[in-house]
């Protein structure tokens, strides 16, 4: 036979037919590929669980094996780099950005220590670190009940199951230190077995029930605010549920408002601590996100706390929910653009305009309060009564937890501008009418002339003022730190290493 | 031209390499066409849109809106002064989400841009020029040109078509034309009798 370039030579239909039937053999082998990716495909999109895990698992990483886009992003909460203009996700020393408010906290925890606090996975770290935990080593036991870890884990679910929920609020803090390990993660928002949003916490579920609203009958959406509304919300510790038991309860009997919880703490007399200066039987409002949110109107919009905290996300053709939980103000386009269409600066703009107007005048009332527990020390000090000093005290507690309130809510400047704004104005009011009281008390007393404004310029001085010595709180955390600690750590893995864990491909 | 050609017409002896490798650029050439549907382009079926899926939040809004009985994605968003300007505009504005769609560049709220913002705005003017010229509404509207000119309609219209929630999850439930399978119907069923 011919060789086929001679063969071509005299036929050329020859060499248009190798051509046209190599195009055919091209396109076919193509159509072939394009089956045989998709059968590869199939496998990555569709949900294909690894694992299988019991169903109070506290061990976010192995969650994560099963659901590896949520904890992806969930791991970004790590990231300490971003900072807003008041906050962000950094470790800010407020007592160094705002030395009154060690004065304001004189005799309380708050006072030694006050960090803006880091992204969900640093909730561990940070409650060992800081300084109102103590250092509880060689049987000294921590200053704080074990009602403190209630909203550092996924541990905690699993314990009150195992103990039951008051046997979990019992004794102090560093007895349930190589239990409570894992930070904040999965399982204290998500049921194991179905996935769907749940209330782990039973204070919430309480709170509910004592006002008559059944948490049951949630809907997913408002769901998406309340398991956020475990933790970021106005708490106290009621010693009268069970003997001797720090019982988290949350004061939401009367309503949601400052006046509300103001009227049940006075009602059943509570107060968290005495003031170390003026004596006055204070209230600390904890972080109230949750109900200061509820007045906003991206609230009465229907907007959840996810919608702009963790916004959807959509990536090859699949959408999940960002577990990166963190400041819209650093996500700009996925949270707030997703309704309103305006540029990134003009609505980074409205927020700290808000921001900006609210702390000017909460600042003020800052000052305002550090002037009435200083007078009230010196009415004291000339030999008030308490009848005298009753009811200028219960103004000074109701004027700080007014201010408390607008400062704790964090991002209520924002969330609800409105009542934040109009909450300090009535704390401006409590703590003038106050300071009216002292002055005509001190004019009794001889006092004419101005009280002096301590010289609380730096976070030293400030604490040199109320007589706290840090340095040796500071050593000895140190110390515990490095002893204490890592037998936790061992004791918990240990214990964690037994746990049921199936791989589904064995 | 036959001189041309026989100048770029290989040595004989590298004919049969040449034919077949030509012949396998070519089949290529055919079968991205047809994966990448890229034939649909010249249509102004709404469904081209949905060749990328992140298109799916502006298609399902567009589909429950009342434009769907007048217009189609085209008849918007790309200009209809000439026929030229129109496949001009289609063709550089196509490509750009295309390399943006393939480097999986896509932010996750998208937004239209400038040069997008004026041709819709004269797409509106198109159809709805009535709207702007009447003469009732003319005599008593004190500001008729800065109010109903200068604008762009959504301004105020800002439900229409696409809705207000904006982002490429805001939809993950809605029905819209994914593209299928690209296999052809009979190599399915000669892959299932080989197994």
């Amino acid at each position: 036979m011919k060789p086929i370039s001679t063969q071509i030579k005299r036929k050329p239909w020859l060499g248009w037919m190798i051509f046209f039937g190599t195009i055919v053999v091209v396109f076919v082998l193509g159509l072939l590929a394009s089956s045989i990716l998709e059968r590869r495909s199939e496998a990555a999109f569709a949900f294909t669980p690894q694992i299988q895990y019991s169903g109070l698992e506290p061990r976010n990483e192995i969650w994560g094996k099963n659901f590896p886009m949520q904890y992806q992003s969930y791991k970004k909460t790590s990231d300490t780099l971003f900072q807003s203009k008041y906050n962000g996700s950094a470790t800010i020393d407020m007592l160094e950005v705002d030395p009154r408010l060690v004065v304001l906290w004189a005799g309380y925890g708050f006072s030694k220590d006050y960090n803006q606090g880091r992204g969900h996975s640093y909730a561990i770290t940070d409650v060992r670190n800081t300084l109102r935990t103590g250092a509880p080593m060689e049987g000294e036991k921590s200053p704080m009940p074990n009602t403190c870890w209630a909203c550092k884990s996924p541990d905690v679910p699993r314990l009150m199951n195992e103990v039951g929920v008051a046997e979990f609020y019992k004794g102090s803090w560093e007895t349930k230190g190589h239990e409570v390990v894992n930070s904040i993660g999965c399982s204290d928002c998500h049921d194991a077995n179905t996935m769907e949003l749940r209330i782990s916490r039973p204070a919430l579920v309480e709170a509910f029930d004592r006002m008559g609203k059944d948490i049951t009958k949630a809907s997913h959406q408002e769901m998406r605010s309340l398991v956020c509304a475990q933790c970021h919300v106005e708490y106290y510790f009621n010693k009268n549920i069970e003997e001797g038991v720090p019982y988290l309860t949350f004061p939401w009997d009367n309503g949601f408002s400052a006046e509300n919880m103001e009227d049940y703490y006075d009602q059943i007399e509570f107060s968290d601590w005495t003031h170390k200066l003026s004596k006055a039987p204070m209230l600390k409002a904890q972080h109230p996100g949750y109900e200061t949110y509820m007045t906003g109107v991206h609230a009465a919009r229907g907007v959840s706390c996810a919608d702009c905290h963790m916004p959807f996300m959509s990536e090859g053709g699949q959408k999940y929910t960002d577990h990166h939980v963190q400041s819209p103000l650093n996500n700009v386009a996925n949270s707030c653009q997703v309704c309103h269409r305006q540029e990134t600066e003009r609505l980074m703009q409205d927020v700290y305009e808000r921001q900006d107007r609210i702390i000017g005048n909460r600042d003020k009332l800052e000052e305002l309060l550090v002037r009435c527990h200083v007078e009230a020390k010196l009415a004291w000090d000339l030999g008030a009564s308490d009848e005298q000093m009753s009811e200028i005290l219960m103004d000074i507690r109701h004027a700080q937890w007014r201010w408390d309130y607008a400062a704790a809510s964090h991002g209520g400047s924002f969330h609800s501008p409105v009542e934040i704004s109009r909450v300090i104005s009535t704390g401006i009011v409590t703590a003038q009418e106050g300071r009216i009281k002292l002055s005509r008390l001190l004019m009794k007393k001889g006092y004419t002339g101005e009280v002096p404004y301590p010289d609380i310029s730096s976070k030293e001085k400030a604490q040199a003022f109320i007589g706290l010595d840090v340095k040796t709180l500071q050593s000895e955390k140190e110390v515990f730190l490095h002893s204490v600690v890592p037998g936790w750590e061992e004791k918990a893995s240990a214990r964690e290493s037994g746990y049921p864990v199936r791989s589904l491909f064995d | 031209m036959i001189r041309l050609s026989g100048k770029l017409a290989p040595p004989p002896r590298w004919r049969v390499p040449v034919v077949i490798i030509s012949g396998i650029l070519a089949g290529l050439f055919f079968y991205l066409f047809y994966i990448s549907r890229a034939y649909s382009y010249l249509s102004d079926d709404p469904s081209t849109c949905m060749n990328c899926h992140i298109m799916a939040p502006q298609y399902a809004t567009w589909n429950h809106s009342s434009h769907r009985e007048w217009a189609n994605c085209n008849d918007c968003h790309v200009p209809h002064n000439n026929v030229f300007n129109k496949y001009y505009f289609k063709a550089k504005d196509g490509l750009r989400h295309a390399t943006i769609f393939t480097l999986r560049n896509e932010p996750q709220v998208i937004f239209i841009k400038e040069e997008g913002k004026h041709v819709v705005q004269d797409n509106c003017l198109r159809c709805h020029a009535d709207l702007l010229t009447d003469h009732k509404v003319m005599s008593y509207t004190t500001s008729y040109q800065h109010v109903r000119s200068e604008r762009p309609c959504w301004d105020c219209h800002r439900e229409t078509p696409h809705g207000r929630v904006n982002s490429i999850s805001s939809v993950p439930y809605a029905r819209v034309p994914v593209n299928g399978s690209p296999v052809p119907r009979w190599l399915k069923r000669l892959m299932k009798k080989e197994k």
